[in-house]
């Protein structure tokens, strides 16, 4: 198929599926989106195509700025706000030929789980439910992810901070990829949790989302916390000197078998464990004792950053503001934070600013941390790739603590579900209080607070009647060793062709 | 230095300054000249003897203040926050100028100006000038420090938080010592050692302008403009010595470079930490407040942002005296923080605990820790320009040949921001060099019989002579026009050829006073040399013999002054024959030396000892 068919097959889906809501901004100028393109496919005639995704279109989330587009993060406080400059990921797909196609919708500043805190309307899943419900697409990158399965755009990027990739992908069968912390760039990626922000990829299979991320995966000297060089060649010598002979030692978490576990996702972990396992690799069951302390630790070490990096948002520079006074009662920026945040933002804000307060930074932020060290020491002890970040450190106390904390069984890979249940009806959700939301990340926080690189995967239902929600997939998910991004592609490709051929 | 900066010398200007910005740098001397207030440092230093004189003679009790007798029950204890613009190129997270007086916005980075997406990169190069202001304030160099965020809304805070270092500081455990010619508190003896309990790095805010009634405008130049923040313990215990110790703060900073601009510049301010409590109270009572580690002190207020030597000398004494007004009305004094008005005689409230933020300070997330290796620390110590105290030693010790009185000394080091000293010093070693090479040249030629022992003596005094001229008489001219020192038009060649024409006795002291005010007023572009030898400026001395007959002629007239010199030792009517005889004398060709030992033979009284 022309790259030209497949553009003018997306922009028809645009139209066609509007009513999702996948968009907040989308083709500005279509004549000049298609002469892209057919540029695109006069050099794939010559054989000078720029890269995999020469010509493809591409969705951006609406929190990664853009010259082309606003850039909102779906909040009222960015309302039209024009970013003057565009993400490195950005600068780095036009480079390699792609064409952006628009702006997708979220939940508020990457906060949420099912793209329903948009100040610019929810996010509808492709499927509906078995009596016809508007199912979750999971969030916060719902509108990348709907864009996606719906055949709006070729692929996708989202920002995945506690899942945000992973999770709608596994709620709407597709791929999400979360890499290596500080691989891609965050230039021009508004933060949420900085520590924890990464830029993921949606694509309809691993292939494509490994081009997506081919083409956004480097050093950027404007990112502080972007790998730079030295790093990536450590890394790089380290998996050149694993024995990379088969078999893969595949891990299993025993604490992500929990009682709250949809029992159709429990047979489909089962059923993928066994098909790699029929391929020649052994699993081995491993324990990651400090999953359930994860959660909690997430949820007070994001919002006490996301409450520092909102305060910038005052409507004195840019992005809108109250009226006149902007000190309402005394109190500077009320009237336009006020105004401007949704719910769940302001929620985080207060949940963040009190764990900093000086009476609780102790009992929160300090121990939180403490748990995400140790999150990262319990995954560098199951993982035989030691983690290359920790090896020329200048605190040696920190390897020697995850060399006290090694494990008998060393594994390549984790193999677990993205999440505990399928995609939840909106409907079902409005009753429920935010911490039934956050519980959605359960599975997802872990690789997130170690910087570790995971990808969700759609596996097919086996039997039909399993399907108890009306959607005929769950997202597989498959984490390795910080860097070892590689491997996670080719593991994720192993169960594409058996998820795939199940799905059909 | 001609044509330098008035604050910044254009040699470090253009160390650290972006070519652009350079260019930007000279077009704003002029509006520059206008805002520097002539700093009347020797009046202050004047002010400060007598103070001196007044609180060491118990014999005049009356002159005291009332606060004084106060000030006798109960001790002052201040502990300081200096905050200095460090000198540097770039701005703390950005690539941005840093600039003084630009137009408004004109550097400002996406970061500084807090855009979505944008991040901060910490410019490795503004740590050089703070390790260098760490090490000449005797800190220890953390090996590892880390930036953390410090959260409170204000217009001037673009991001919400200012980006500061509070777990992990740059540098820590310091101290400054203060000597009596640094203007310390009598009561504070010879010297005072004051702590430094750390200095960290953080960034500037932005500048506001109000336009009354409601506007405010906002320049984001100075946002995140490189700052140090120095704390010291509360070891101050006069307001003399708090003013004393910011001063030196100053002139350590301006030394080794790492701060430039001064408190009259906006370059550096302060807040200042007081309290007051019993004298004589046992430390071991068990009561009071703890400020870093010092036990036993009153609660304190915090005055905020002085912008003056002065005001923070001021701000102290009248801090000072509402706490102890209001504790021995029976009074408590609440831990809050205060304003200073220049001018004013009282702080003024500006929030109370109940107003006190939580600045809920977090690690930044984006900034990596920033680790110091010790070759770096090494370097930098071994390259340290020499400091204040140094330089003073340097130049009133009598070993060496500055040999200038202390106050001379501290006054030269202080005026203009070190620019006199370093024309003082090229003067000086100017000279020296010379009379050193004329004592060689001389030696072997005729008609300069006693040139050899003229430059020996001439030679130890060059330091005090040029002091003086450069204080006094190039000093007075600059006053009397109103010429700041930037516009000084007397260049260095001139005045070391005036004083080394003087001290071979070439010329008379008339006559280089003469010269130098032809200099100055720029009347005669002709060189030094030219000038003596066209109109004839050069001294010709009376013989021996006309020496005596003018002193005899002028003493004929004048018996009585004879005799009250010859009967009754009057030696102070002395200098009335010698004016007489260099007046008669004419052309500039009496030496008031010369005439003085003539008076002295002829009227029998010894010579008074050459000082």
């Amino acid at each position: 198929m022309s790259l030209l068919r497949e553009a003018e097959r997306c922009l028809g889906n645009l139209q066609r599926f509007k009513t999702l809501n996948a968009f907040i901004n989308s083709v500005r100028d279509e004549r000049a989106l298609l002469e892209g393109v057919r540029e695109a496919d006069a050099r794939r005639e010559l054989g000078k195509t720029k890269s995999a995704i020469d010509g493809r279109l591409i969705a951006i989330k609406d929190n990664i700025c853009t010259l082309d587009y606003p850039t909102t993060c779906a909040s009222g406080i960015l309302k039209g706000f024009q970013s003057p400059f565009d993400a490195t990921v950005v600068k780095n797909l036009q480079n390699s030929g792609a064409v952006i196609v628009g702006k997708t919708n979220l939940d508020e500043f990457g906060m949420g789980s099912h793209s329903n805190q948009s100040r610019f309307g929810v996010v509808k899943h492709i499927r509906a439910g078995l009596n016809g419900e508007t199912l979750s697409p999971g969030g916060s990158s719902g509108g990348s992810a709907v864009a996606v399965a719906s055949g709006q755009c070729h692929a996708a990027l989202g920002t995945d901070t506690g899942g945000s990739v992973r999770l709608p992908a596994s709620y709407c069968g597709i791929v999400g990829f979360k890499p290596s912390y500080g691989l891609v760039s965050r230039w021009g990626v508004v933060a949420y949790a900085n520590s924890l922000d990464t830029v993921g990829v949606l694509a309809g299979d691993s292939k494509t989302a490994k081009d997506l991320f081919d083409a956004i995966d480097g050093f950027d000297p404007q990112d502080p916390t972007s790998v730079p060089v030295s790093t990536r060649s450590r890394i790089a010598d380290l998996r050149a000197r694993r024995r990379r002979k088969a078999p893969l030692r595949i891990g299993v978490p025993a604490e992500y078998n929990v009682k709250e576990l949809s029992p159709v996702i429990r047979q489909t972990w089962l059923e993928s464990l066994q098909h790699l396992q029929s391929l020649g690799h052994e699993i081995y069951p491993i324990s990651l004792p400090t999953t359930q302390l994860a959660l909690s630790a997430y949820y007070v070490l994001a919002p006490a950053e996301a409450s520092s990096n909102l305060a910038r948002y005052d409507g004195v520079r840019y992005g809108a503001s109250g009226d006149a006074n902007d000190a309402v009662g005394g109190v500077l920026y009320a009237e336009t934070r006020g105004k401007g945040f949704g719910d769940e933002v302001k929620r985080r804000i207060l949940l963040g600013a009190y764990s900093l307060s000086a009476e609780a930074m102790d009992n929160y932020f300090i121990q939180a941390q403490r748990i995400r060290r140790l999150v990262q020491q319990d995954f560098n002890s199951v993982f035989s790739l030691p983690n290359a970040l920790l090896l020329t450190s200048y605190d040696d106390s920190i390897s020697g603590e995850a060399e006290s904390a090694r494990s008998s069984v060393k594994v390549d890979v984790l193999l677990c579900p993205t999440a505990p249940t399928l995609p939840p009806t909106l409907e079902s959700l409005n009753g429920n209080s935010p911490l039934d939301a956050y519980v959605n990340d359960v599975f997802t926080v872990p690789a997130s607070l170690a910087g570790l690189p995971a990808i969700s995967q759609p596996v097919g239902f086996s039997g039909k009647g399993s399907n108890t929600c009306g959607v005929d997939s769950v997202g597989m998910q498959i984490i390795a060793q910080y860097g070892d991004d590689e491997l996670v592609f080719d593991v994720a490709r192993m169960i594409e062709e058996f998820g795939r051929a199940r799905s059909q | 230095m001609a044509g330098g900066n008035p604050s910044v010398p254009a040699a470090v200007l253009r160390r650290f300054l972006c070519r652009g910005c350079l260019r930007k740098a000279a077009g704003r001397q002029a509006r520059l000249l206008s805002t520097v207030p002539t700093v009347p440092f020797r009046k202050q230093l004047k002010d400060e003897a007598r103070q001196r004189r007044i609180s060491d003679g118990a014999a005049e009790p009356s002159r005291q203040r009332a606060s004084d007798t106060a000030t006798e029950n109960w001790e002052l204890t201040v502990g300081i926050e200096v905050h200095a613009q460090l000198n540097t190129r770039h701005k703390l997270f950005s690539k941005a100028a840093t600039s003084f007086n630009d137009p408004a916005n004109s550097h400002v980075a996406f970061v500084d100006a807090a855009f979505p997406g944008a991040q901060p990169i910490f410019q490795r190069e503004t740590l050089v000038p703070a390790l260098r202001a760490a090490i000449a304030l005797g800190c220890s160099v953390n090996r590892k420090s880390a930036f953390d965020r410090k959260h409170y809304f204000y217009r001037d805070q673009p991001a919400g938080y200012q980006i500061t270092q509070y777990y992990q500081p740059l540098a820590k455990d310091g101290f400054i010592t203060l000597y009596e010619y640094d203007g310390i508190a009598p009561e504070d003896g010879k010297e005072v050692r004051v702590g430094i309990k750390q200095i960290q790095m953080e960034q500037d805010t932005a500048k506001t302008i109000h336009q009354p009634p409601s506007t405010y405008l906002l320049d984001f130049n100075r946002v995140s403009h490189p700052l140090i923040e120095i704390i010291t313990l509360p070891h101050i215990h006069h307001p003399a010595t708090a003013a004393a110790c910011v001063r030196k703060i100053q002139a350590i900073l301006n030394a080794v470079n790492a701060a430039v601009l001064g408190m009259e510049l906006g370059g550096l301010r302060a807040d200042v930490n007081v309290s007051v409590r019993p004298k004589n109270q046992p430390e071991e009572q068990g009561v009071g407040a703890k400020y870093h580690g010092i036990t036993g002190l009153g609660q304190r207020t915090e005055i905020k942002n002085l912008s003056s030597f002065k005001a923070v000398e001021d701000a102290v004494k009248a801090e000072r005296d509402r706490q102890i007004r209001v504790l021995e009305a029976g009074g408590v004094i609440e831990g809050e923080t205060r304003g200073w008005a220049l001018g004013s005689t009282e702080t003024r409230k500006l929030r109370g605990k109940e107003g006190e933020v939580d600045y809920r300070y977090m690690p930044d997330p984006d900034l990596g820790p920033v680790v110091i290796a010790k070759d770096l620390i090494d370097h930098i110590k071994h390259s340290l320009p020499p400091l204040p105290d140094d330089r003073f030693k340097v130049l009133t010790s009598s070993d060496l040949h500055y040999n200038l009185t202390p106050k001379d000394a501290k006054t030269l080091l202080n005026l203009d921001d070190g620019d006199r000293i370093e024309y003082y010093k090229n003067v000086a070693d100017e000279i020296r060099r010379r009379l050193l090479g004329s004592e060689r040249g001389d030696g072997g030629g005729g008609g300069g019989g006693r040139s050899f022992t003229v430059n020996d003596e001439a030679v130890t005094k060059v330091g005090k002579m040029t002091g003086n001229w450069l204080l006094h008489e190039l000093g007075g001219l600059l006053a009397t026009s109103g010429t700041t020192w930037e516009e000084n038009p007397v260049d260095e060649t001139s005045l070391a050829d005036i004083l080394t024409f003087l001290s071979l006795r070439k010329i008379t002291g008339t006559t280089a006073k003469t010269l130098l005010s032809l200099k100055f007023y720029g009347s005669d572009s002709r060189p030094i040399p030219q000038i003596i030898s066209e109109d004839k400026l050069a001294l010709q001395p009376l013989s021996e013999d006309e020496l005596r007959d003018l002193a005899n002629e002028v003493m004929r007239g004048n018996e009585k002054m004879v005799r009250a010199v010859r009967e009754k030792g009057e030696v102070g009517k002395l200098g009335w024959f010698i004016g007489q005889m260099v007046k008669r004398g004419g052309g500039g060709r009496v030496e008031a030396q010369e005439a003085e030992r003539v008076v002295r033979e002829i009227l029998g009284v010894g010579l008074a000892r050459r000082s």
